[in-house]
């Protein structure tokens, strides 16, 4: 009697001869696989991408707080020592009325109408204000609502965070979106895949129906005669999956340059060399558990044992 | 050995197949079932095979009765059987040799083994030339001798023989059952369904005749083809 690795190679065996016989479905069934993966790999990419941007627009923000005229230094400096009391504030920087207008006139020091308007005034225009910097991102709302609950709030004029916070919502708004219908549209053709595979496997049980007949009456086993369709389903999932990985990399390649002048700093190449097995392994992954899915509800549904 | 105890068959349109069998055959026995299409012949066949489950009553093959096996078990039955039909059903694609060796790949015989025991068996039915010739380049006689080694190939204890000379011409119904009476000989139990008188009258062992899904008639000993 056979061992087992006989039993599974010659399993393996006749799902390969399934998929060679059915030349022409197999590659359209592994063409439409391979789109889907494709999308799901692109689905990856957007992730990492979009992660990347919300990552670094975070690490821009900080929230300021300006100071009404009449609020004294005495009253700036409670405040900031208030705030570096809490342990999720990483740094407060104090910039004085004077020396934010110092600031603004080296700034604009070649605008002769600026440099003119300011000589014009009598008084300093401009706020003292509290630089703070949280050591996550994440904190900042607490930071700004322990600010609104200070008892020297009287004196603040404006806390400029909200608008850093709308920035951030919109490119995670964004990001959200095209995730949403990346993966929309990926579940579409995935169900499209499921769809094509469980005909091919359909069609190829319905034209091995003798061979079938004669394997139940020869005493074949429940497995002997639907593993090898299972086998045919992996076996579109694995081609699907190299060939996606294969016309991903060039994609990606020519994607990459282009997206390098919108981006800088995201090297989208990069991200997929550096996570080249990880990203081989999910593709492939995805591509057999479609396959083998779709082959498994095809002979639960066409072949009778 | 075989036992029907009280089987009914009803088909789903309401036809019932076979009606109150009541049937024992012992290991080694020959028996001829016999009867016009419909009586029940082929459905008692299937019966065996686990093709089909009746409606009533028991099949018990060694004292099993079959009806309560698992799907696994329903495979290793059916490794004790061989079954021959008048259509042959032989791949088209497989050469004489690759027909009979898949039966035996199917039962978990190793190359070695498949490549030592095709050649004998195609040398019993006398196709040793015919190895590497496909369905459509035999004769209906070598097709059904092919056939027999493909039911003999895993020494089966039950030969199921359904209507094996239907399409055959005088020579090769002969040689066919000339094969089936050497099996027999060697201890093997056959069950062989036909119409052919000539046929069951030479082979002069048991005759069941069959109508309208009942044993009309049981020939024990030295039967011959009466309806």
């Amino acid at each position: 009697m056979e061992s087992f690795t006989a039993t599974f190679r010659r399993i393996f065996h006749a799902g390969l001869t399934n998929f060679r016989r059915n030349s022409y479905l197999s590659f359209g069934t592994t063409g439409i696989m391979a789109l889907v993966l494709l999308l799901f790999a692109g689905l990856m990419v957007l992730n990492y991408v979009s992660s990347q941007i919300v990552a670094g627009l975070e690490s821009k923000v900080d929230v300021t707080v300006y100071f009404k005229q009449e609020a004294s230094p005495d009253e700036i400096m409670s405040v900031k020592q208030d705030l570096e009391n809490q342990s999720t504030v990483q740094q407060v920087s104090y910039i004085s009325q004077d020396q934010a207008l110092n600031d603004f006139k080296t700034k604009h020091a070649g605008d002769a109408l600026i440099q003119q308007s300011l000589a014009e005034l009598s008084d300093n225009p401009l706020q003292a204000s509290l630089n703070i910097k949280a050591k996550d991102s994440a904190q900042y709302p607490n930071i700004v609502s322990f600010l609104e609950g200070n008892k020297f709030r009287p004196v603040v004029d404006k806390i400029n965070f909200y608008e850093n916070q709308a920035v951030i919502q919109r490119v995670e708004g964004i990001a959200g979106g095209l995730r949403n219908w990346g993966l929309l549209a990926t579940l579409v053709l995935a169900a499209i895949a499921v769809l094509v595979t469980f005909n091919t496997i359909r069609l190829t049980i319905y034209n091995q129906k003798q061979e079938i007949e004669i394997m139940r009456l020869v005493g074949g086993s429940i497995w002997q005669i639907k593993a090898p369709y299972l086998i045919e389903g992996g076996l579109y999932g694995v081609f699907a999956a190299t060939i996606a990985t294969v016309v991903f990399y060039p994609t990606l390649w020519f994607v990459s340059s282009k997206a390098a002048v919108l981006l800088p700093g995201i090297s989208l190449i990069g991200y997929f060399l550096t996570n080249i097995l990880q990203f081989v392994a999910i593709t492939l992954f995805a591509g057999i558990a479609l396959g083998v899915v779709s082959s498994f509800v095809a002979i639960r549904r066409f072949l009778k044992v | 050995m075989i036992e029907f105890k009280d089987i009914s068959t009803i088909y789903d349109d309401n036809f019932m197949a076979l009606d109150g069998i009541n049937l024992e055959i012992k290991d080694g026995e020959f028996v001829s079932l016999v009867g016009p299409s419909g009586a029940g012949k082929s459905t008692l066949m299937r019966l065996l095979t686990r093709e089909l489950k009746p409606s009533h009553g028991e099949v018990f093959v060694d004292g099993i009765n079959i009806a309560d096996l698992s799907n696994r078990d329903t495979s290793f039955l059916r490794r004790k059987i061989g079954t021959i039909f008048q259509d042959f059903k032989l791949l088209a694609k497989m050469n004489a040799s690759e027909n009979v060796g898949y039966a035996l790949e199917i039962c978990g015989a190793t190359p070695d083994e498949i490549a030592q025991d095709v050649p004998k068996l195609l040398s019993i039915v006398g196709l040793t030339d015919k190895a590497k010739n496909f369905p459509h380049q035999m004769s209906g006689g070598e097709k059904q001798r092919l056939a027999l080694a493909r039911a003999l190939i895993h020494r089966p204890r039950i030969i199921l023989a359904d209507e094996p000379t239907g399409n055959l011409d005088m020579v090769n119904t002969y040689d066919v059952v000339k094969l089936l009476m050497k099996i027999n000989e060697f201890g093997t139990t056959v069950i062989l369904a036909t119409h052919n008188r000539e046929v069951v009258n030479a082979v002069g062992k048991r005759v069941i005749s069959m109508e309208h899904g009942k044993i009309v008639r049981d020939q024990v000993e030295k039967g011959k083809y009466i309806i």
